[in-house]
């Protein structure tokens, strides 16, 4: 089960919006996936709990840590956008497994 | 949900901004004025993209302007403002935003409904290009 942060400003909003669309491109993609979302705060203290986070790309600053510490870090140009999503799901997750 | 919007008036048409900040103000005026939210809640919006960046712009041209549930909310909704000239969240034009969708939630329930349909809604291209091109109100009648 891998296990996901989506995170956005104030975790109520964009955050939310990412988990929807990461569970329907999850689920075309047969990945088998826990989502919580939050805050940018929040999500950066606990992304060492997890295997990937997802955030808005201009959030993507945020994550330098966790990225240097392995954790698969995504950023969304258009959060709408399930082909962009599909996409980068693909590239960073599915072709690493 | 436009239909909610237009019976609650919770909209409004501009030319455009000078800056973010003044559009994001505007945007939350029907909110103010029918007392969903109060002045701080446009304050910490506006203060969260400051330290952020402008997260709030998720797709071309759309941005949800929001902050954290809680402060200066009373009741849950959404508001929508479009601007004729687009509006600039940065120098990167991919942060340009011309339709505005205030989210203000008191109750995560309602506001988690809000959002789906709000999504569902925004992912249909041809929704969105009938709001790029909706003038006025007239034009807000024909969407679901």
């Amino acid at each position: 089960m891998l296990k996901v942060i989506a995170a956005c400003g104030s975790g109520m909003g964009s955050s939310q919006i990412i988990k929807m669309k990461l569970e329907k491109v999850f689920k075309k993609l047969g990945i088998e996936a826990s989502i919580y979302h939050t805050n940018v705060g929040d999500a950066k203290s606990q992304a060492a709990n997890y295997d990937v986070v997802v955030c808005s790309e201009s959030l993507i600053g945020t994550f330098t840590n966790a990225s240097a510490k392995g954790i698969t870090v995504i950023g969304l140009k258009n959060l709408l956008s399930e082909k962009e999503i599909e996409e980068k799901v693909t590239e960073n997750i599915v072709n690493k497994q | 949900m436009f239909q909610k919007l237009i019976e609650t008036r919770r909209y409004s048409f501009h030319k455009g901004f000078a800056t973010w900040e003044e559009a994001v103000r505007a945007a939350c005026q029907p909110l103010l004025a029918d007392k969903t939210i109060e002045p701080e809640y446009p304050d910490a919006i506006i203060g969260k993209v400051k330290e952020l960046g402008p997260y709030i712009v998720i797709a071309p041209n759309i941005c949800i302007p929001h902050a954290q549930e809680g402060v200066g909310v009373n009741d849950t909704a959404i508001c929508f403002m479009k601007t004729e000239e687009p509006v600039h969240f940065s120098d990167d034009p991919d942060y340009d935003a011309k339709l505005f969708f205030v989210l203000a939630s008191a109750d995560n329930t309602i506001h988690l409904e809000n959002l789906c349909e709000l999504s569902e809604l925004l992912s249909d291209e041809e929704i969105v290009e009938k709001l790029l091109a909706a003038k006025s109100v007239e034009d807000l009648k024909e969407l679901p």
